[in-house]
């Protein structure tokens, strides 16, 4: 069957089996490999990306949910030159050991601060606790929520301005 | 309710393979005409960040802003052995293989910048990525330049370099011998947790650690491993148990294998010491390993505190701590 | 056959610079928060990490495993898996003879279980299904048929030690032996006031990394020579490991490391990598193979549970005069680094204190429990549980706070392990105590 959905702002039509999970179309399909797959039972959240506004595991969403979607990966939040001030914030913290959860982690950190722009420690906490990092021990990671919660409400009042 | 306890573990960790057996790891550096300087070396960056380690540590001998580096690691037909990414035995051993090759290849920029200059080591110097003679400073040759005419000569401004320390093989009989282990880091830690008596919870509340470590050539990366190594052990201490009975693992999976997550954290505060004074480079030691292991006891001693029940077994569960209490509590009636 | 595949990309991926804004005008980097080189690639998805790399034509492997921890095969039937569509070749031991066993420091590893031969853990490969899709070689795999003759499974070290328990490998149960002994231990216990004995037990732990097992691999029929990419901690230990297994000199081995996503001991070890050899050289075509996390946690290493007894005497003053421990490991089915780990942490068994007598014993021993092997502290881990409870111990006993006490017994330069090696620079063992308690603000033990 075939699908089209909207991913990182581009109409992409994608041939699929109704077995294909999200994850294997963003991965296999499109070529986005920055989508992880750790667990393939919504566990872990290395998969974690950002569909229609919600966060979900691509590994448990079959392929022809996502039809008529607008999704989110690590592909379209920012690039090596041009690094969304997320990104830029695990940069900057040293939040990024073995860099496999960072994917997920980074698009739950944007819905987090799309919602609540300047989060408590506890919630940024909560807000994570989806996501399983195994080399940081999460201090460093909450560091860079706060400070990229800094660098964008700078950013945003400018733009405001 | 919740009870307040307070525990403390010390450690100590001989690092590197040690034993006697072979543990070396071998480096080599070179400067390249368009402008980047290539470490290789065959060190795996499994996350700890050996690579950033190894470019610290060749940018601070050859007095060049790290950005000019890159690292080609991981490729047997590229990169020489430089031994396993374990054993807590990177920084200390590939990052003094590194700093070897990079002091042999200043020894180079040296020796053909005196060629250039027709002059000798004394009266040069080198700063920024360039050679010049101290009479003259603005009259310099650029690494990339000398590399450049060095290559024209037929040669390479490059150097390799191997590291390869000394131990013994125990005794059979007594396990004694001069040198087991190339060094030991030394670790203190301090838990402060809860437990809650009616969900037998343990909540980590804060972690001080002492770490002597010779010297930290990343603090935060360091910061990243004490993080990292302590939280694993937390989970070793209170929550992962792979169940293997008859020979069958009845939890493999991370809906049943449980690790802790960014709800189970503590707060960090850490101090350093570093007395440069262990043979790895700039006196560093390694950190990776050691940073796991007082964990565990250091809560199992900080339950002893808050309840009085002393465990013997791995992990700590809140079932066993409720059942502990309740015999506790029928034991006192 | 004979097709050119494009291999390029893969092998410049891990040449990454280094930025350091904000520092551009220092002359010192050691000691400086240089940011990390490879983060920029991890936070942007740009990172390749070994399941994100795919060929064209590129072949799936799954592999079938045992089906009873501890059994003699008798058949395998792989005819109807060789039936489903888009299966390209199924591999059983009858078509490797000439293929040896691999490990990490003893080779006492099957690649693949032949009939009249053992699987000694559920983790033991039996054939290899190469596919055109993963779904197809998931579907070949399950239609695999196998027939077993059980044996008694052992999944206690102490039953393994027993001497009518079956042996599971040739040589016996008890894989390696060490011994410690330093001073007089009977002495030292006799001049002791106090003395502490205990019990300690640790559990199976799963390393868990993110990223698990996972590699791709083409052969070059030209050169002779195959390619891996793989994660591992060790590529030059691996290359040869792999070599030797399939009998090839170890240039025609070639490791290359793609982005690894975690590690912590469990990618000492081999995992996809010879299967993928051996796939890749027969199919002529590029092949990938990644385990599921189920597949990571019973197949691969584990950390040891070890079981620790701990005597140790103190003075009424507070000095240790003896320490007397055994530690028993269970290595599981294949001995991985359990040559190594076991007696690490015996030798570690007194923590960074001053003991004249210490008397030690450590075995592994082989059961049918998922094979133990590296993970992060290495057996010194599981020491520590147990020297760093009975110092709590103790000094609870003599009424001292326990950072005093272990101030007073603290290793200093000149101090000599359990090893004997002579402690001669580095030790500010001292110093992590006094600022541990700074940092807290300790104040002696009870804190109630």
């Amino acid at each position: 069957m075939k699908i089209s959905l909207t991913v990182n702002g581009q109409l992409r039509e994608v041939e699929i089996t109704p077995y294909t999970r999200l994850l294997d179309l963003l991965r296999e399909d499109l070529g986005l490999t920055g989508t992880k797959e750790g667990c393939g039972k919504g566990e872990c959240g290395a998969c974690t990306v950002i569909m229609d506004g919600e966060l979900v595991a691509s590994c448990l969403v079959p392929a022809p949910q996502a039809d008529g979607s607008e999704v989110l990966t690590i592909e379209g939040l920012g690039s090596r030159d041009n690094l969304h001030p997320i990104q830029e914030s695990f940069v900057e913290t040293g939040a990024v050991q073995c860099g496999f959860c960072i994917p997920g982690m980074i698009l739950a950190s944007k819905k987090l601060l799309d919602e609540n722009p300047h989060p408590a420690e506890e919630e940024i906490r909560l807000g994570l606790s989806g996501n399983i990092c195994r080399c940081t021990g999460y201090a460093k990671i909450i560091d860079a929520v706060m400070m990229a919660a800094e660098k964008m409400d700078g950013r945003e009042s400018d733009q405001d301005g | 309710m919740k009870k307040y306890g307070k525990g403390m573990a010390s450690i100590m960790f001989g690092f590197g393979y040690g034993e006697g057996f072979p543990d070396h790891s071998i480096a080599s550096i070179e400067i390249m005409e368009d402008e980047r300087i290539q470490i290789k070396t065959a060190a795996a960056d499994v996350g700890q960040g050996v690579i950033t380690t190894v470019i610290q540590i060749a940018a601070e001998i050859l007095r060049i802003n790290p950005e000019n580096f890159e690292v080609i690691q991981g490729d047997t037909h590229k990169t020489k052995n430089s031994g396993s990414s374990s054993a807590t035995r990177q920084t200390y051993f590939t990052g003094s293989a590194v700093k070897k090759a990079a002091e042999e290849l200043l020894a180079n920029i040296y020796h053909y910048g005196s060629i250039e200059f027709r002059s000798n080591h004394p009266e040069l110097g080198v700063e920024n990525g360039r050679i010049f003679l101290y009479d003259d400073p603005d009259d310099y040759i650029t690494y990339w330049e000398l590399a450049r005419r060095v290559k024209e000569s037929g040669n390479r401004l490059e150097a390799e370099a191997s590291f390869f320390p000394v131990t013994y093989e125990p005794d059979e009989k007594t396990g004694q011998a001069d040198k087991v282990y190339v060094a030991y880091t030394f670790l203190t830690q301090v838990f402060e947790i809860e437990v809650d008596t009616d969900t037998g919870i343990i909540e980590v509340l804060n972690v001080y650690s002492g770490l002597d470590l010779g010297k930290a050539i990343n603090p935060k990366n360091v910061e990243g491993q004490i993080e990292g190594g302590t939280v694993q052990g937390m989970g070793m201490a209170v929550m992962e148990d792979q169940i293997i009975k008859e020979g069958k693992t009845l939890n493999a999976g991370m809906t049943d294998y449980l690790v802790p997550t960014s709800v189970d954290i503590p707060k960090f505060e850490h101090s350093f010491i570093e007395d440069e004074d262990s043979e790895g480079p700039f006196g560093a030691k390694g950190v990776g390993e050691p940073t796991l292991i007082a964990a565990s006891p250091a809560i199992a001693n900080a339950v002893y505190d808050a309840i009085g029940v002393r465990f013997y077994e791995l992990p700590i569960t809140p079932s066993k701590i409720k059942k502990a209490l309740k015999e506790k509590n029928e034991e006192n009636k | 056959m004979g097709k050119k595949y494009n291999v390029k990309d893969y092998y410049c991926k891990h040449t990454t610079r280094c930025s350091t804004e904000g520092r551009k005008k220092s002359k010192r980097f050691v000691g400086h928060n240089v940011l990390k080189a490879d983060a920029w690639d991890k936070v942007t998805g740009d990172a390749v990490y070994p399941d994100d790399i795919s060929f064209d034509d590129m072949l799936h492997i799954k592999v079938k495993r045992a089906v009873h921890p501890h059994a003699v095969l008798k058949n395998i039937d792989i005819s109807k898996a060789l039936k489903v569509s888009g299966v390209v070749d199924i591999i059983t031991a009858e078509d490797i003879p000439e293929v040896r066993q691999y490990g990490l420091i003893v080779r006492d590893q099957p690649v693949l279980v032949g009939v009249g031969e053992k699987m000694r853990y559920l983790g033991d490969a039996l054939a290899v299904v190469v596919a055109e899709s993963k779904e197809a070689a998931k579907k070949a795999r399950d239609l695999i048929k196998v027939k077993v003759e059980e044996l008694e499974v052992i999944t206690d070290p102490f039953r393994a030690m027993e001497d009518d328990a079956p042996s599971i490998h040739p040589d016996g149960n008890i894989l390696i032996t060490h011994h410690l002994d330093k001073g007089d231990v009977e002495k030292g216990f006799a001049n002791s006031d106090i003395i502490v004995e205990n019990k300690y037990q640790t559990q199976f732990i799963d390393q868990l990394p993110m990223q698990n097992e996972s590699g791709a691999a083409f052969y070059d029929e030209r050169k002779g020579v195959v390619n891996i990419w793989a994660s591992t901690q060790w590529l030059h230990d691996i290359q040869a490991d792999v070599a030797q297994s399939l009998r090839l000199a170890k240039n025609q081995v070639r490791i290359i490391q793609p982005t690894i996503g975690g590690a912590f001991g469990k990618k000492e070890d081999v995992s996809v990598h010879i299967h993928l050899a051996i796939a890749a050289i027969r199919t002529g075509r590029p092949v990938k193979f990644t385990y599921t996390r189920e597949e990571s946690m019973i197949t691969q290493s584990k950390r040891h549970p070890i079981t620790i007894y701990a005597k140790t005497g103190v003075s009424k003053d507070g000095y240790l005069q003896a320490w007397e421990t055994k530690f028993i490991g269970d290595t599981g089915a294949y001995a991985s680094s359990g040559p190594a780990v076991v007696h690490k942490g015996m030798y570690h068994c007194t923590g960074p204190y001053n003991c004249e007598n210490v008397r030690g014993v450590s075995h592994a021993v082989y059961t049918n429990n998922t094979f133990c092997g590296a993970m992060r502290g290495f057996g010194t881990t599981q020491a520590a549980f147990a020297y760093e409870s009975q110092i709590d111990i103790i000094a609870h006993k003599l009424g001292m706070d326990p950072a005093e006490f272990r101030k007073q017994n603290i290793y200093e330069i000149g101090s000599t392990t359990p090893n004997g090696q002579q402690l001669n620079h580095s030790v500010n063992a001292r110093e992590t105590i006094e600022s541990a308690v700074e940092l807290s603000g300790w104040k002696g033990g009870n804190s109630k």
